[in-house]
C-alpha cells in the first residue's frame, strides 16, 4: 500500500462536499449565476464527479435521483453501497479504490459503462441487474478463475471488456478463452478483436461452448415453459375457473377427507368412484370452458366500451381545440391591431368585445364538456347494465353446473351408503369374503358409526363444492364492482373535474392577459 | 380434288355442278387471255419496229430525212418507258405478288362462284369485297392478303399499341368515291412501304398484326358515319384531355359500435330545416335545368351537319372477338384513329362481310338498326354465311366430351371428310417487316397532327425535336382553334428529367413535372411565365425521400416563403417566413443583400419521447420585434396548450457576449396548475437554445433562398442546352459509343498497316545507318545497294557456315562414338550395343539432313541474292538511279 492518500485522513461524503462538487461542476457564466441564485436541486444534477477525495464510504447520495454519470475513482472505498437511489445511472466509475466484492448494484438497471479498474475484486458476481451493460473494466484486480468469466455471458450487449493485469491473464489460453466464451465482445483490453483470432478461439473451444450453449438453451426453454404455464394459469384465474380443467377439484374433495379412503376400500366402491370421478370431471371441464368463453366475451365488451368512450372523448377534444384555435387566431389578430392603434375608444370597445368573446368561449367549452358528460353517462349506464347482466348470467350458469356436481355427489353418497349398509349386514352375518384393514373394520361396529362416517365424508365434499362456488361468484362480483367503480371514477368524475379546471384556468389566463394589456395601455 | 361448293348452303334450288365448272373453265380461259393481252402490246411494238427497219433499208437518204420529220418514235418511246417503269415497279415485288398459284386460282374461282350465287340470290344487296386486284394488278382473294405477323416489339403485343402504331404509321387517303368499294387492295407490306392507304389497307395491316399477336381479329367491310370514314375527329374530345374516371372513393362505412355515444340533441327547428331543404331543392332543380339547357345548346352546336350519303359511306375496320388473349367482350377497332369502340356503337352503321386469314363470312342479319343487335357468333350459319366450310368452326360451342372420345376411332373418316373441304391458301404476302428505326419514327416524317374538338394534338418521333418533345396538346377555347387556353408538352429522354410541361395561358402559370433522378430532387415546378426570376410567385415540389432535409414543397411569393417537410428527425414539418421589403443600401453594397426577415414560424410534430408540456409545437420568431413565442403540444387529454414568450435580450445576437436574463423577460401560461413552474436555469437554457435555433433557422432560410437561385439558374442552363440522354444500349444514337467503336476500328487498321510497313521495309536498317535521309542521293543509293547486298551475302555465307559447322560437329561426335564402340566392343552388353546402333542411325540421319540443307542453301543463295538485287533496282526509293 503505497497510496498517496493513505496518509490522509479518510473523508466522508457530506453536504458540504456535495454542494461544492455540484457548484464546481455545474453551469458556468450567466447560467451559473442564475443557478447559484436559486440554488441547485440535487435531484436535477445529471453528472457528479467525486474523485481524489479520499472517500472511504459511499453515503448521502440518495437525493441524486436523476444522476446518470458518477465518478468516484481514486478514493479508498471498500464497499459498494448506498447507491440504490441512483436508478438512472448509466456511467459508473469506481476505479482505483479498495473494493473487494462486487455488490450493491441491484437497483442500477440502466448502467451501460461500469469501471472497477484497480481494485481488489476476486470474483465477478452480483451483477444480474445490469442487463444493459456495454462496457466493463475490471483490470488490475485479483481475478484468478477463468471459469468465472462465464458469468459475463448473460450480458448480451457487452462489447468492451478490460481484464488486463489480473492473475489469470498469465494463463496462455486466457485470450482465446475470453473471446470464445464471450461472442458479443468486440474489444478486449482496448484492442479490436480481429476475425482470425476469433476463429482460432472458437475452434479451440468448440466443444465446451456447444455444451454450454446447449445447457443455456435448455435452461431458457424451461423458463419459457414456466412462463407460458404461469400466463395460462393467470388467464384461467382471470376467468375464475383455474384448476377446473381436470380432476383437481375432485381430488381436493378427497384430500382432506379421512373417511373417504377407508370407504373406498369397500367392495364395489372402487367402480362407483371411477364412474363418479369421470362424470364429475366432465362437468368441471364444462365449467372451465364456459368460464373461458365468458371471460373472452367480457374482455371484448370492455374493450368495445373503452374504444367507444375514447373515440367520443377524442371527438370532443378536437372540437374544443378547434374552438380554442379559432379564438387564438382572433385574439392574435386583435392584439396586433391594437398594438398599432392609438385610439383609446377603439381599444376600449375592442377589449370589451374581446371579453365577450372570452365569455362565449367559456360557454361553448363548458357546453361541449357538459355534452360529453351526458353522452358518457348514458353509455356508462348501458355498459353497466350489460356487464351486470353478463356477470349474473355467468354466475347463474356456473351455479347450475355446480348444482349438477352436487347432485352427482348426492347420488354417489346414496350409493355409497347402500354399499356400506350391505357390507355391514354381510359383516354382521360374517359373510364377508374380503379381508378389510382394521381401521375400516372399526367403522362397522354398528350402523350409526358407518352412517356417520359416510355422512361426514359427504358433508366435507359438499363443503368443498360450496367453497368453490362461493369463490367463483365472489370474485366475479368483486371484479364487476371494481370495474364499475373505476369507470365511474375515471371516466366521469375525474375527467370532468380535470377538464373543467383546465378550461377555467385557461379562461382566467386570458382575462389576466387582457388586464395586463389594459394596464400597459393605460 | 373434289370441292364441296359453298352453293350447297347458299341456294338449294341452284344446279350445283354446272356453274362451278363453268366458272373454272372460264377462269382458266380468262387467265390465258390475260397472258395474251399482256404479251400483245409487246408483239405489236415489235411489229412496228420491224416494219420501220424494213422501210429504212428500202429507201436511202431522202426517206431518212422524211422519217426524221415524222418522228413517230417519241410516243412509242414514252410508252415503252412507262411500261418499263411499271415493269421496274413490279420487278421489285416478289413472284407471289405477281402470280397466282393454282390454289389461289382455285379459291378465286370458288369465290367467283360464291359471288354469282350471292348476286343471284340477293339482288338488292351490294357487291361483296372478295377479290380486288393487288398492287401488281393481280386479282387476290382478300383473306390471303392478310398475313398474320408478330412484330418483334414488346409494345406491339397489345391491341391498343398495335392500333395506335397503324394509325400513326400510315397516312390516310379517303375512298373516292366514298360509296364504292375500292378496286385495289395492296398488301400490308406495300402499305407499310408507301406509308399511306385507305381504310381497307389500314384494316388489313392491323388485322395481320393482331392475328399475329394472337387476337381473334377480323376485317370488317361495312358502312360507317362520315366522321369515321373521313377520320374527322374534330367533334371528339381528345383522349388525353378526358378526365380519368374519378376514383371511387370507397367511403369507409363507420362501424356502429355497441357503445357509440349518442350524438348531441339537435335543437334546431324542424320546420325551418324543412323549409330550407325545400328552398335548396328548388335551387338545385333550377341549376340542373340551366345545365341541361346549356348542354342541349352545346350539343346542338356540335352536331355534325346532315350527311347526304349517310349510311352509304363504305368503311373497313377491325373486329376483335372475345375469347382469345383474355378479351372479355368483342369490340371494334377503328384503324384510322386506333380508337376502340364497343360493338353497339352507333357510329358503325352496318356490316356487309367479315374475313380473316382463314375464311370469309357474309352478314345475313338486318343492319337497319346499326350494329347494335348483331350477333357475332360466326358459327351460326343463319346469321353469318361462310365461304369455306372450315373444319374448325369459330363457334362458341364447347367441344363435346363424347365426340372427343370417339375421335380416335373414326380418324380415317374425318380425314376423308377433311379432304373434301377447300382450304384457304397461305398468304401471298411476304412477312411484314418494320425496322426499329421505322418503328421509332412511326408517323410519316416522324410528325403527325390530329385535330380534336377544341384541341390540337401533335406527335413527334423520339429524338426528332431537339428538346425531346414527343407530344404536344394545345387546348383551345373555340372550335376554330384560335384562342389558345393551355398547352401541354410531353418530353422523353431529357437530360434534365423534364417529363411534362403545362402552360396555362389563362393564368400564365407554367408547371413542369420532372422525373426522379435530378440532383435537386425537384418533382414539380410551378411559376409565372412572366416572371421566372427568384423571389416571385412559385411552387416547387420535391421528391422528399431523396432529399436529406426531407423537403416536400416550397412555396414562394415576393414577401413570403413556406416550406413543408416530412419525416425529419427534429419533427419539423412547416416553416413559414415573412420578408419585408429590401432596404436600399447606400455606399458599398455587400454581395449578399438579403431581404430582411420579419417573422419565422416553425411547426413541429409531437415527439413522443418528451412530455407534451416540454415539446414545442409551434415556435414563432418575431425577429423584427425581438420576441420569441412558443406554443407547446397539447397533452393527450387536454384542450389547451401551454405557451411561453420570451423577449430577446438586446445583446442576444452578439456571439462574444454572454446572454443575460432577467425574470421579466419571459411570460408563460401553464396548462397544468398543479405542476411546479420550471426553474430559472431551465428557462435560461431554453432561451439560449432558442437564440441559437433562431440563428439556425435564419441560416436555413438563406440557404433555401440560395438554393432557389441556383435551381433557377440550373433550369435556365438546362433549357438552353436541352440535352437528350441516350441509352448506352442505343448503338444508333450513342455518339460516344459509336466514336469509340470507330476509333477502335481505326486503331486496329493503323496497327495492321504499321506492321505491314515494318515487315516490308528491308532497307530500314541501312537507311537508319545513313540517318534516315528524306531524299537519297545517287551516291547514297549505290552505297545502300552495296551495303544491302553485302549484308545479304554475308548472311548467306554465315548461314552456310553455320550449317557446315553443325555438320562437322555431328560427324565428329559420330566418329568419337565409333571409336569408343570399337574399343569396347568386346565388353559390351546387348543393350549398350543396341543403343549405339540406334544412335548411329540417328546421327547418320541428322548428318544427311544437314548435308541436304547445305546443298540446297548453296543452290538457293545466288537466287536470293539476285532477287534482292532485282528488288533494289525496282525499289521506289532507289529506282531513279538504276
Amino acid at each position: 500500500m503505497s497510496r498517496l492518500y493513505d496518509t490522509v485522513e479518510p473523508a466522508v461524503i457530506d453536504e458540504e462536499m456535495l454542494q461544492k462538487a455540484v457548484e464546481e461542476q455545474g453551469p458556468k457564466d450567466e447560467a451559473g449565476r442564475i443557478a447559484k441564485q436559486e440554488g441547485i436541486d440535487f435531484a436535477d444534477v445529471l453528472s457528479l464527479r467525486l474523485d481524489f477525495k479520499n472517500i472511504l464510504k459511499i453515503d448521502n447520495l440518495w437525493r441524486f435521483t436523476s444522476l446518470t454519470k458518477l465518478q468516484m475513482d481514486n478514493n479508498i472505498i471498500e464497499k459498494i453501497e448506498g447507491m440504490d437511489a441512483l436508478v438512472n445511472l448509466v456511467w459508473l466509475d469506481l476505479s482505483f479504490n479498495n473494493i473487494e466484492v462486487i455488490e450493491g448494484l441491484d437497483k442500477l438497471t440502466k448502467i451501460r459503462d461500469l469501471t472497477l479498474y484497480n481494485n481488489k475484486i476476486s470474483s465477478i458476481e452480483n451483477m444480474d441487474a445490469l442487463v444493459d451493460l456495454h462496457v466493463l473494466s475490471v483490470g488490475n484486480n485479483e481475478l484468478d478463475q477463468l471459469e468465472n468469466l462465464i458469468y459475463l455471458r448473460r450480458f448480451k450487449q457487452l462489447k468492451t471488456l478490460n481484464l488486463s493485469g489480473n492473475p489469470f491473464c498469465d494463463d496462455p489460453n486466457f485470450k482465446h478463452y475470453v473471446i470464445a466464451y464471450l461472442p458479443t465482445l468486440q474489444f478486449l483490453d482496448y484492442r479490436l478483436i480481429d476475425e482470425n483470432t476469433r476463429a482460432a478461439a472458437n475452434e479451440q473451444y468448440t466443444y465446451p461452448i456447444q455444451q454450454l450453449e446447449h445447457n443455456e438453451e435448455q435452461a431458457r426453454k424451461r423458463i419459457e415453459d414456466q412462463e407460458a404455464k404461469e400466463a395460462e394459469f393467470s388467464l384461467h384465474k382471470g376467468a375464475y375457473v383455474e384448476n377446473l380443467n381436470g380432476s383437481a377439484l375432485f381430488d381436493s374433495m378427497f384430500a382432506d377427507d379421512t373417511e373417504g379412503p377407508k370407504l373406498a376400500l369397500l367392495p364395489g366402491v372402487d367402480e362407483l368412484l371411477t364412474a363418479y370421478k369421470e362424470k364429475y370431471t366432465a362437468i368441471c371441464q364444462q365449467i372451465f370452458e364456459y368460464g373461458l368463453k365468458e371471460h373472452q366475451r367480457r374482455g371484448d365488451e370492455v374493450s368495445g366500451f373503452q374504444t367507444a368512450v375514447d373515440e367520443a372523448k377524442e371527438d370532443n377534444r378536437n372540437m374544443g381545440m378547434r374552438k380554442i384555435n379559432d379564438f387564438n387566431d382572433y385574439r392574435r389578430k386583435l392584439f396586433t391591431e391594437l398594438a398599432q392603434s392609438s385610439d383609446q375608444a377603439h381599444i376600449d370597445t375592442s377589449l370589451e368585445q374581446h371579453n365577450k368573446e372570452i365569455d362565449k368561449l367559456w360557454d361553448s367549452l363548458m357546453a361541449l364538456e357538459m355534452q360529453l358528460v351526458d353522452q358518457l353517462e348514458d353509455t356508462i349506464k348501458e355498459f353497466e347494465r350489460n356487464m351486470a347482466d353478463m356477470v349474473s348470467t355467468f354466475v347463474e350458469n356456473v351455479q347450475a353446473l355446480i348444482s349438477q356436481c352436487r347432485d352427482l355427489e348426492n347420488t354417489h353418497n346414496e350409493k355409497l351408503l347402500e354399499v356400506a349398509i350391505v357390507t355391514l349386514e354381510k359383516m354382521v352375518k360374517n359373510e364377508l369374503d374380503d379381508e378389510l384393514p382394521d381401521d375400516v373394520r372399526m367403522l362397522f361396529v354398528d350402523k350409526d358409526t358407518i352412517t356417520n362416517a359416510v355422512g361426514a365424508s359427504h358433508d366435507l365434499h359438499l363443503l368443498k363444492i360450496d367453497n368453490k362456488e362461493d369463490d367463483i361468484i365472489t370474485r366475479a362480483n368483486n371484479w364487476l364492482a371494481a370495474l364499475m367503480e373505476r369507470v365511474h371514477n375515471e371516466e366521469e368524475v375525474k375527467r370532468n373535474r380535470h377538464r373543467v379546471s383546465e378550461i377555467n384556468n385557461f379562461i382566467d389566463h386570458l382575462r389576466e392577459e387582457v388586464e395586463t394589456f389594459e394596464i400597459q395601455a393605460a | 380434288m373434289t370441292i364441296l361448293p359453298g352453293g350447297v348452303l347458299l341456294g338449294h334450288s341452284l344446279p350445283l355442278q354446272q356453274p362451278e365448272f363453268a366458272v373454272n373453265t372460264k377462269l382458266v380461259r380468262l387467265g390465258k387471255m390475260d397472258e395474251n393481252a399482256e404479251n400483245n402490246p409487246e408483239q405489236a411494238n415489235n411489229k412496228a419496229e420491224d416494219a420501220e427497219e424494213a422501210e429504212g433499208e428500202l429507201s436511202v437518204d431522202d426517206l431518212r430525212a422524211e422519217l426524221e420529220k415524222i418522228d413517230v418514235q417519241v410516243p412509242e418511246v414514252e410508252i415503252s418507258e412507262v411500261h418499263l417503269q411499271q415493269e421496274d415497279m413490279y420487278s421489285e415485288f416478289p413472284v407471289s405478288y405477281k402470280e397466282n398459284t393454282n390454289k389461289e386460282k382455285l379459291i378465286l374461282a370458288y369465290a367467283e362462284n360464291f359471288r354469282r350465287q350471292y348476286v343471284h340470290l340477293y339482288r338488292d344487296r351490294k357487291l361483296l369485297f372478295l377479290n380486288p386486284v393487288n398492287e401488281c394488278g393481280m386479282e387476290k382473294f382478300v383473306s390471303t392478303t392478310i398475313r398474320p405477323t408478330l412484330l418483334p416489339f414488346q409494345e406491339l403485343y397489345s391491341y391498343e399499341n398495335c392500333a395506335e402504331f397503324v394509325a400513326d404509321y400510315l397516312e390516310f387517303q379517303a375512298l373516292d368515291p366514298p360509296v364504292d368499294l375500292p378496286n385495289q387492295l395492296v398488301s400490308p407490306t406495300t402499305a407499310l412501304k408507301r406509308q399511306k392507304g385507305n381504310s381497307f389497307d389500314f384494316a388489313t395491316l392491323l388485322c395481320s398484326m393482331l392475328l399475329g399477336a394472337g387476337y381473334d381479329a377480323y376485317c370488317v367491310s361495312g358502312y360507317a358515319t362520315r366522321e369515321i370514314c373521313l377520320m374527322d375527329q374534330t367533334r371528339d374530345v381528345c383522349p388525353l384531355m378526358k378526365k380519368k374516371g374519378e376514383l371511387k372513393s370507397e367511403e369507409k362505412k363507420k362501424e356502429v359500435r355497441k357503445y357509440q355515444v349518442k350524438p348531441p340533441k339537435d335543437l334546431r327547428s324542424k320546420f325551418d330545416l324543412k323549409m330550407q331543404a325545400r328552398r335548396e331543392a328548388e335551387e338545385e332543380a333550377k341549376a340542373a335545368e340551366r345545365r341541361r339547357e346549356e348542354e342541349a345548346r352545346i350539343s346542338e352546336l356540335e352536331k355534325p351537319k346532315p350527311d347526304a350519303l349517310h349510311g352509304l359511306r363504305i368503311h373497313c375496320w377491325v373486329l376483335v372477338l372475345s375469347g382469345k388473349r383474355e378479351v372479355p367482350d368483342s369490340f371494334f377497332i377503328e384503324p384510322l384513329t386506333g380508337n376502340t369502340y364497343p360493338t353497339e356503337d352507333d357510329k358503325f352503321l352496318g356490316i356487309e362481310s367479315v374475313w380473316n386469314h382463314q375464311n370469309y363470312w357474309v352478314n345475313m342479319q338486318d343492319c337497319s338498326n346499326g350494329c347494335k343487335d348483331l350477333s357475332f357468333d360466326l358459327g351460326d350459319s343463319a346469321k353469318w354465311e361462310y365461304l369455306l366450310h372450315s373444319s374448325e368452326k369459330p363457334s362458341l360451342e364447347i367441344p363435346d366430351v363424347e365426340a372427343e372420345l370417339y375421335e380416335g376411332l373414326d380418324d380415317d373418316e374425318e380425314e376423308q371428310e377433311d379432304e373434301k373441304h377447300l382450304e384457304m391458301p397461305p398468304s401471298w404476302v411476304h412477312p411484314i417487316l418494320v425496322t426499329p428505326k421505322e418503328y421509332e419514327t412511326r408517323c410519316p416524317l416522324g410528325k403527325k397532327t390530329i385535330l380534336y374538338k377544341k384541341a390540337r394534338l401533335e406527335k413527334f418521333a423520339r429524338y426528332l425535336l431537339k428538346d425531346g418533345m414527343i407530344t404536344k396538346l394545345s387546348a383551345y377555347d373555340d372550335y376554330e382553334l384560335k384562342n389558345l387556353v393551355s398547352a401541354k408538352e410531353w418530353f422523353v429522354n431529357r437530360q434534365d428529367k423534364l417529363e411534362l410541361r403545362v402552360h396555362n395561358h389563362r393564368t400564365g402559370l407554367i408547371t413542369e413535372y420532372m422525373l426522379q433522378g435530378r440532383l435537386d430532387c425537384m418533382k414539380e415546378h410551378t411559376y409565372k411565365s412572366g416572371s421566372p426570376g427568384p423571389e416571385t410567385d412559385r411552387t416547387m415540389v420535391f421528391y422528399d425521400k431523396a432529399r436529406v432535409d426531407g423537403l416536400v414543397k416550397r412555396e414562394e411569393t415576393p414577401t413570403e416563403m413556406t416550406e413543408h417537410f416530412k419525416d425529419r428527425d427534429d419533427f419539423l414539418y412547416y416553416r413559414h417566413v415573412l420578408f419585408s421589403k429590401r432596404m436600399k443600401k447606400f455606399g458599398a453594397s455587400t454581395d449578399a443583400n438579403h431581404r430582411p426577415i420579419l417573422k419565422i414560424t416553425e411547426r413541429f410534430h409531437r415527439n413522443r419521447e418528451k412530455p407534451a408540456s416540454e415539446d414545442v409545437s409551434e415556435c414563432v420568431f418575431h425577429i423584427a420585434e425581438d420576441r420569441i413565442q412558443l406554443t407547446f403540444h397539447c397533452e393527450d387529454n387536454r384542450v389547451t396548450a401551454s405557451t411561453r414568450e420570451f423577449i430577446k435580450p438586446p445583446n442576444a445576437n452578439d456571439k462574444s457576449q454572454v446572454i443575460t436574463m432577467t425574470p421579466d423577460m419571459t411570460s408563460t401560461f401553464q396548462v397544468d396548475t398543479t405542476k411546479k413552474s420550471p426553474k430559472n436555469l431551465y428557462i435560461y437554457n431554453m432561451l439560449v437554445s432558442l437564440v441559437e435555433a433562431e440563428d439556425q433557422s435564419v441560416q436555413a432560410i438563406r440557404a433555401s433562398e440560395e438554393e432557389i437561385k441556383e435551381c433557377l439558374l440550373e433550369r435556365i442552363r438546362e433549357e438552353t442546352v436541352s440535352e437528350l440522354s441516350i441509352s448506352v444500349y442505343d448503338t444508333e444514337r450513342n455518339e460516344k459509343a459509336k466514336q469509340h467503336r470507330k476509333e477502335l476500328e481505326r486503331q486496329q487498321l493503323e496497327e495492321k498497316l504499321r506492321r505491314q510497313e515494318q515487315e516490308l521495309d528491308y532497307l530500314a536498317p541501312f537507311l537508319a545507318q545513313m540517318g534516315d535521309p528524306d531524299k537519297i542521293a545517287r551516291q547514297q543509293a549505290f552505297k545502300l545497294k552495296e551495303d544491302c547486298l553485302a549484308d545479304l551475302k554475308q548472311r548467306l555465307i554465315d548461314k552456310a557456315n553455320l550449317i557446315q559447322s553443325r555438320f562437322e560437329k555431328e560427324t565428329q561426335e559420330l566418329q568419337k562414338r565409333q571409336q569408343w564402340y570399337q574399343q569396347n566392343q568386346v565388353s559390351m552388353t546387348k543393350e549398350d550395343e543396341e543403343e549405339y546402333l540406334a544412335y548411329c542411325s540417328e546421327a547418320m540421319f541428322r548428318i544427311h539432313i544437314l548435308e541436304l540443307r547445305l546443298n540446297r542453301h548453296k543452290e538457293m543463295a545466288p537466287h536470293k541474292y539476285m532477287a534482292l538485287e532485282q528488288k533494289i533496282r525496282t525499289d521506289g526509293r532507289l529506282s531513279d538511279y538504276f
